[in-house]
């Protein structure tokens, strides 16, 4: 299988003003194509800088990291098509409030149209059965005209998923996508989304701090708790003991001080 | 503390009742012209009436041609304001950059209208061209800060969005940052126009064009019945392209 995502010794530190999230700390970690990989960890853990990172977003951080064969640089942002490649799902959608539901999922494909065409408003076939097939799959194409500021939480939501999946990414990063729902919903929203992931042969890395949905939609389950990864397994190895110790109440995380060599010695 | 206060309040006090009292001193008011001035008042106002409509022809030319500069000044802002104020902006421009459009557009809000025209009716002579080119500068003083506030105000996250996506800065622009400033954006632009619109009744006195030129003339003729009517005029304008705004504003909400 080849690899989606190659980071190694990747670090982030928070400089000055600059509050994107927590720091990163050290993490080398890989997926493979067609995985469905969930990112666990309390608050502060720093899943989202990481999910930044693996969208080309975040600045300023230090290591390696590939994602669908193109390298990152932490100086600039990828190439527009590496971009329109990874989708990203923001936990708080991340809409344009006023424009209409179709507009908001058409959004999803200004990667792949040409940038006059785009501008002028002209749609091409492609790009309107993506917007039409996406919006179906998520179950509002009868919102189509809607604009979303009339629209429920959920319903926006849906719109967010809708936009990604019109994107036709091959990777999927979605951030917390059902921190906000109900078990019920959640995990609908959790099976939307990994089911239109597998249906286009794609990628999922999710972000969660609910175990148990983390374990059912999951195929891998990668612990993060103070920046640094505490475990990584495939869902079926990971035992309840792991996961209460990931989420144990305590300051922060012991920090790994390396003993000097001379000591031991 | 308390007994430092007081007399802080004390010493404001007397400042305030200082600087009234020199302001009464510097001008020529005088109790006995005061009190002269009620009858004298009444005879100017018993002349204005009844208002003479026969100067309607005027009116109406006077009316349309500052209709004319307010709309063509306006659009003229729009113009220099749409660029100035993605300089003005914090979230776009670099801060060396932003800031000195900044102080540029504070100078020219602080230069009044009518010096501005005055200065054009110099330049380039009587007429309504003066007064359109100084409502279009003299607007965008206040035109383009209020676009650069509409851009800086703009939510983050769409933005963060379309560039996830793959689009550039123009398409990011078009699809993100313009949908949500253009309400922001038509309001300011009818706010201004109506300014614009009374701020330029009075261009004719220098003879910039528009129905202040009437105005003039009738007053300093001393034919106030037809003064009054060009003022009646003036005061329906004003009302009429006032409720137009509220209507509109009320729709962009």
């Amino acid at each position: 299988m080849s690899t989606v995502v190659d980071i190694a010794e990747l670090s982030f530190h928070h400089s000055g003003e600059n509050d994107a999230g927590p720091a990163l700390t050290d993490i080398t970690l890989s997926v493979s194509a067609g995985e469905a990989v969930a990112l666990l960890g309390p608050s502060g853990a720093g899943k989202t800088t990481l999910l930044t990172l693996l969208d080309g977003r975040l600045r300023d951080w230090r290591g390696h990291a590939r994602v669908l064969g193109v390298v990152l640089a932490p100086g600039n942002a990828p190439p527009r098509e590496a971009r329109a490649d990874v989708g990203f799902i923001f936990q708080e959608f991340a809409l344009v409030e006023r424009s209409s539901v179709a507009r908001n999922v058409l959004n999803g494909r200004l990667g792949r149209t040409d940038t006059w065409r785009a501008l002028c408003g002209l749609l091409n076939k492609e790009d309107s059965m993506a917007a039409v097939r996406a919006m179906t799959e998520a179950g509002i194409a009868d919102l189509a005209d809607r604009r979303v500021d009339s629209l429920s939480g959920g319903q926006r939501q849906r719109v967010a998923i809708a936009r990604c999946l019109a994107q036709e990414p091959r990777l999927i990063l979605a951030d917390e996508p059902v921190s906000s729902l109900d078990p019920v919903r959640a995990e609908d929203i959790l099976e939307l989304i990994t089911s239109a992931s597998r249906a286009r042969g794609s990628t999922t890395v999710f972000s969660s701090h609910q175990p148990d949905l983390a374990r059912r939609f999951a195929s891998r389950v990668i612990g993060l708790r103070g920046g640094c990864v505490v475990f990584d397994r495939p869902t079926d190895a990971l035992t309840n003991d792991e996961i209460a110790e990931l989420y144990r109440e305590s300051a922060a995380p012991q920090p790994r001080v390396p003993v000097p060599l001379r000591l031991v010695l | 503390m308390i007994r430092a206060n007081a007399w802080g309040s004390f010493a404001t006090s007397s400042l305030i009742a200082g600087i009234v009292i020199w302001s009464f001193g510097t001008t020529e008011v005088e109790p006995d012209r005061l009190l002269s001035a009620g009858p004298r008042i009444a005879e100017f106002i018993s002349r204005m009436f009844p208002p003479d409509f026969s100067v309607m022809p005027q009116i109406i030319k006077g009316s349309t041609e500052t209709l004319r500069i307010a709309i063509l000044g306006t659009l003229g802002a729009v113009i220099l304001s749409l660029p100035l104020g993605i300089l003005a902006a914090e979230t776009m421009t670099p801060a060396a950059v932003y800031r000195a459009v900044r102080a540029l557009l504070a100078l020219i809000r602080a230069i009044p209208l009518i010096l501005v025209a005055m200065l054009m009716v110099g330049a380039v002579g009587l007429g309504p061209l003066p007064g359109i080119i100084a409502v279009a500068f003299h607007a965008t003083g206040m035109l383009g800060k209020f676009y650069a506030e509409a851009i800086d105000n703009v939510s983050r996250a769409p933005v963060d969005a379309l560039e996830s996506a793959g689009a550039g800065p123009l398409l990011r622009l078009r699809y993100a940052v313009w949908p949500q400033m253009a309400p922001v954006v038509a309001r300011d632009t009818i706010f201004r126009f109506e300014l614009n619109l009374r701020e330029s009744l009075v261009l004719g006195i220098v003879g910039a064009g528009g129905i202040g030129f009437y105005i003039q003339t009738y007053v300093r003729s001393f034919q106030y019945d037809k003064a009054a009517s060009v003022t009646l005029a003036v005061v329906l304008m004003v009302l009429v392209i006032e409720a137009l705004n509220v209507a509109l504003r009320r729709r962009l909400a």
